[in-house]
Order: structure tokens, then sequence, then C-alpha cells
């Protein structure tokens, strides 16, 4: 019986943070939070939408019971209003304005009514609340001692299509509040986020021959890094910026490229006569890409330096993309050959190590799955009922959020 | 202990971000005046050039084809026979642009890649019938070019197809 338990303890200790283990955690068994505000004077639907914001933020780090309920209160008052008495946590903040007409918004967080943490924040137009909502958030989830929600500070970019052969490339905080159009009156694709700084990103133009094409956000300048006949496009960056792994068709053929972005040299890494696309590092040494070698897309690796191949995926007819994070990848997979049905692709997580498959949504076409840094979120396009929305996963918590983008519909995304 | 957060670096790349947007492209040429006889003359011309290219498009049958798919359908044979002729022959002077297209299932980069897989099929028909394979270019547009918008089986069919344009 001892030796039973002990291979228990083992068995639940191996699966302890496997992030392909899905987590039941019930809502009743996190703290509750109520949000209280105490700002004196300021335009009235900035403060509502700022709430809106902040209470939505503070639902998606998914470590508090939040109560949406809008409650005004003194910001010095020694107790917290009489309906947040029995929560456990109440976040009070005042949004004002200063000389410079900046946005400043203070926060105190009281824990059993007693203050635990204050700050204070400042966005140079009101246009930029979002920002602030994510930034106190983040800061909350720091003071909770949780995994780093970093990605929520992080700029979403994305293409939408306009009309045929017409784009937009957009900028925008990761639940599409705030938006602002940076490439608009051609026809540019597959943006990507060219560093981790995210100052500058690049993108694929097929006003002319299909051209890699870079800007500088900050300074606004474009150049043109490579052009291929019939395809052209970044699917990954290195961590340090200086390799990228595009998709060329120099012949027709589309295939895995190595693009070394100080010597501007390409190098050829998969070549099959059918399709190679969608090249992500998975290391160094390795890119998982898509191919069709096996009569469908399906999901494999290489080894750059060998050329070794290896199917990844045994599951699935038709696995078209795939984004990849330390040993998890997160990949699209068919699920019916109705086009027309509501449940079309969906998203699959797979650890290499263990084999173990959870998939993470149920409904509608899901696609363009793409990991946070840090592998604790998953941003994916969903489209579905004729409305494109950009969605995110939280793995240890188990929980989808999704955000509609009100017009267009969204061709491709990074993060 | 107050700590301010200044979220201006984050905002001031979003606010420089807005001198960034590509400039619409101008064409300059319409707004020289014409002003010689010879102007007039190349005007003709060009006009000319362009009455011929937009003649020789509308002989040119897209050519369709089955969904996740990129071979030749036996009901496109005539089509595809028929487009390498006027190629071999009307246009053998002018540079052909293939342009494959998808249907709305799915805007990956598989996506893509199946476009030009099929501009790449019908680039191998032209040139096993004789066209110059040096006048033929290809790109791929993915599902970023549909004609036909409705989410219906017949409207996915028109999308998943190649288009000929003719370029001087």
């Amino acid at each position: 019986m001892k030796i039973f338990f002990i291979w228990l303890f083992l068995i639940s200790m191996s699966f302890a943070g496997d992030a392909t283990i899905e987590v039941i955690k019930k809502v009743d068994t996190l703290p509750s939070l109520a949000v209280e505000d105490a700002t004196v004077k300021y335009d009235n639907a900035i403060k509502m939408l700022f709430f809106k914001s902040l209470v939505a933020d503070l639902n998606v780090i998914s470590i508090f019971n939040v109560d949406g309920h809008y409650r005004n209160v003194d910001f010095s008052a020694s107790n917290v209003v009489v309906e947040n008495k029995d929560m456990k946590y109440v976040l009070r903040y005042r949004i004002f304005e200063d000389d410079s007409a900046a946005f400043n918004v203070e926060i105190k967080l009281l824990k059993d009514n007693s203050e635990v943490l204050s700050k204070s924040y400042k966005a140079n137009k009101n246009e930029f609340y979002m920002f602030i909502s994510h930034a106190i958030a983040f800061d909350i989830n720091e003071y909770m001692g949780e995994p780093s929600v970093e990605w929520m500070k992080r700029k979403v970019v994305f293409s939408k299509n306009t009309t045929p052969k017409k784009t937009e490339i957009v900028i925008s905080d990761y639940t599409l509040t705030y938006q602002h159009t940076i490439v608009s009156g051609g026809f540019n694709i597959f943006p990507k986020w060219a560093n981790k700084e995210q100052t500058s990103l690049y993108y694929t133009s097929l006003d002319s021959k299909p051209t890699l094409k870079q800007l500088d956000i900050k300074t606004g300048q474009t150049k043109a890094i490579i052009s291929s006949d019939g395809m052209m496009i970044c699917s990954d960056v290195s961590v340090d910026s200086k390799k990228i792994l595009v998709t060329m068709a120099p012949n027709g053929q589309p295939d895995v490229y190595l693009y070394n972005v100080d010597s501007k040299k390409s190098t050829k890494v998969t070549n099959y006569s059918g399709i190679d696309v969608g090249g992500q590092f998975l290391d160094d040494n390795t890119v998982v890409f898509v191919s069709n070698r096996l009569g469908y897309p399906n999901i494999f690796s290489q080894k750059i330096d060998t050329g070794v191949v290896e199917q990844m995926i045994f599951y699935g007819k038709s696995n078209a993309a795939c984004s990849v994070n330390g040993e998890y990848i997160v990949y699209k997979a068919r699920e019916s050959s109705d086009a027309f049905g509501n449940n079309t692709f969906n998203l699959h997580l797979i650890s290499t190590k263990t084999d173990f498959i959870r998939r993470l949504t149920a409904t509608g076409v899901n696609e363009f799955p793409r990991f946070s840094k840090d592998g604790d979120a998953i941003l994916f396009i969903k489209n579905y009922m004729s409305q494109s929305s950009i969605g995110i996963i939280r793995l240890n918590h188990d929980k989808n959020y999704l955000f509609p983008l009100k017009q267009g519909k969204i061709q491709s995304m990074d993060w | 202990m107050k700590n301010v957060v200044l979220l201006s670096v984050a905002v001031a790349v979003l606010v420089f971000s807005g001198c960034s947007s590509k400039e619409p492209t101008v064409d300059g040429s319409a707004q020289a005046p014409v002003v010689s006889g010879e102007s007039s003359k190349s005007s003709m011309a060009s006009e000319s050039s362009e009455g011929r290219i937009a003649g020789i498009e509308k002989k040119l049958s897209t050519i369709y084809f089955d969904f996740d798919k990129f071979n030749i359908r036996p009901d496109q044979q005539s089509n595809l026979s028929s487009d390498a002729s006027v190629i071999k022959t009307e246009a053998s002077d002018l540079t052909i642009k293939l342009e494959g297209n998808c249907d709305e299932w799915g805007s990956d980069e598989y996506n893509f890649a199946l476009g030009l897989k099929r501009a790449t099929t019908v680039k191998d028909a032209l040139i096993a019938s004789g066209a110059d394979a040096s006048k033929v270019t290809m790109v791929s547009y993915g599902e970023s070019n549909a004609v036909c918008t409705e989410k219906t089986k017949d409207c996915w069919a028109k999308n998943r197809r190649v288009d000929f344009k003719v370029l001087p």
C-alpha cells in the first residue's frame, strides 16, 4: 500500500507543470476581488471604458474571482464599500489629469481591508488607457507571486483584408481595444515582429514580386530584405533576431529557408517536391515545419546540419499550422471535411516528451496559433459566425478569452 | 512604496508609428502634361498596347481546382489548351503572370503554398505546350483575392483558381 502511494505521488509529480494536462480550477476556490473607482472628476466615457478594461484584464490573469459591479468610493476611505466587505481583495483606483493633460492612475490593493500594494501609472494620452489597465493587472499578478504575464504588455501586429488584394497592417494591444494602422494602401500580409523589443517588423508585400520588407516603427523607414517569385513569407525570427526562417519559392517550389540577417545569405533547409512551409525554430539546429510529404499537411522537424526529418504529430489527417515553445507544439488540426459545419479547425497542444494531446478549442475555425515567449499563453485567430476574433488561451488556467475585430477579417498576426 | 510607472516608451513607439504609414502609390506619369506630338504618339501607342493586353486577357480562361488539390481537373484541360494556344501565338512577346488563389478554408502559409502549387501546375502545363518559361511568373494570393465572398460551396469553388494577367 505504501509503495502504491509513493507511485501515485511520483506520477502526480511527473505531471506537475505539464501543459498538456487540463487544469480544472473551480471558480469558487479563487480569492474574490472587487474593483472600486475613486475618481473624483474625469470624462465619464473614459472612466467606464477603463473600469471595464481593468475588470477584463483581472479576469484574464485568471487568479481571482472578479466581481464586475461598478462601485464608487473615496480614495482615502479607511474601509471598503459595504458591498465589498466580504471580498478578500479590493482594487481601488483613481484617475486624474495633471498639468500636461496626461492620463494618471493611482491604485491601492487592499487585502482584508489593509493596503498591501500601491502604485501610480501615467500615459501621455487617455486613448492609451488600456495599456495602463494591462500594466496594473500585470503588477497585481506579480504581487500575487504568479507566473509572469509579460505577454499582456506586448503589442499584437496583424494584417486584415479590407477588399480583395488590399490589406492593412495594424498594431494593437492584446485585446484589440487600441488599434493603430501602420501600413495601408497596398497588399501587405504576414506581419512578424523582427525583434523581441517590438521596434521593427517584417511583412510580405505582394504589390509586385513577393518581397519581404522590414519596417522600423520608430523611424517609419521601410527596406526590402529579399524577394522570391511565387511566395515570400517570414515564418519565425530567432531569439537573437539574427536569423529568420522564410518560406520562399524561387522556382515555384515552396520550401523553408534560413536567412542570415547580417550576411544577407539564405540557405535552403527543406527539400521536398511538394509543400514545405511555416518553419519555426525548435532550437538552434532544429526547425519544425508543415509539409504534405505524406499526402496531407502535417508537422515535421528537420535538423539543419544533417537534414534528418522526423514526423512530430501522429494524430489527425490535416495539421496545417503550428507554433513551438520548448517541448510543446500547438497545432491546427482539421476536425471535419464539412467546410460548412461549425467545428472545422481546432487547436491541439502536444508535448514532444510525453505525446499527450490536449484539445484547446471546440468550435469554429481556430488557426494561427502563436505561443507567448514564455509559453504561458497562446494567441490565435478565431473565425466563427462571420466574425473574426483574436483569442487567448491561458494554458495553466484552462481558460480561453476572445476579443472580436469590429471590421474586416484577420489574415495573420504575431505578438 | 510608490512606483511611478511611465508607459511613455511603449506609447511613444505607437505615436511615432503614425509617421510610418506607407505612402499610397502615385502614378507620376499621369501628372505630366503632354506637350509635343511625340508624347501624343507614345500615349496613343501605350493605349494601343493596353488595349491589346486587355484583349488577350479576355481570351484567357481561368483554371479552377478541386478542394485541397492542385492537379488539373479533366474538365479544365480544354480551357488550359486554349490558354496555351493564345499565350504561344498572341502573347509570345508578353509576360504572363499566373495568380494562384484559394478558398477561405484556412489563412495560413499552407493555403498560400496551395495557391502557388496551382499556379505551378498551370505553368508546367503551359511550358509542356511550348510556352516560353522565362515569360511566365507566378504569385500566390492565398485566400486574400476572393472573387466570391458568400459562404456556399459554389462560391468557394470560384475562388479555387488560377487567373492569368498579361504584363507588357
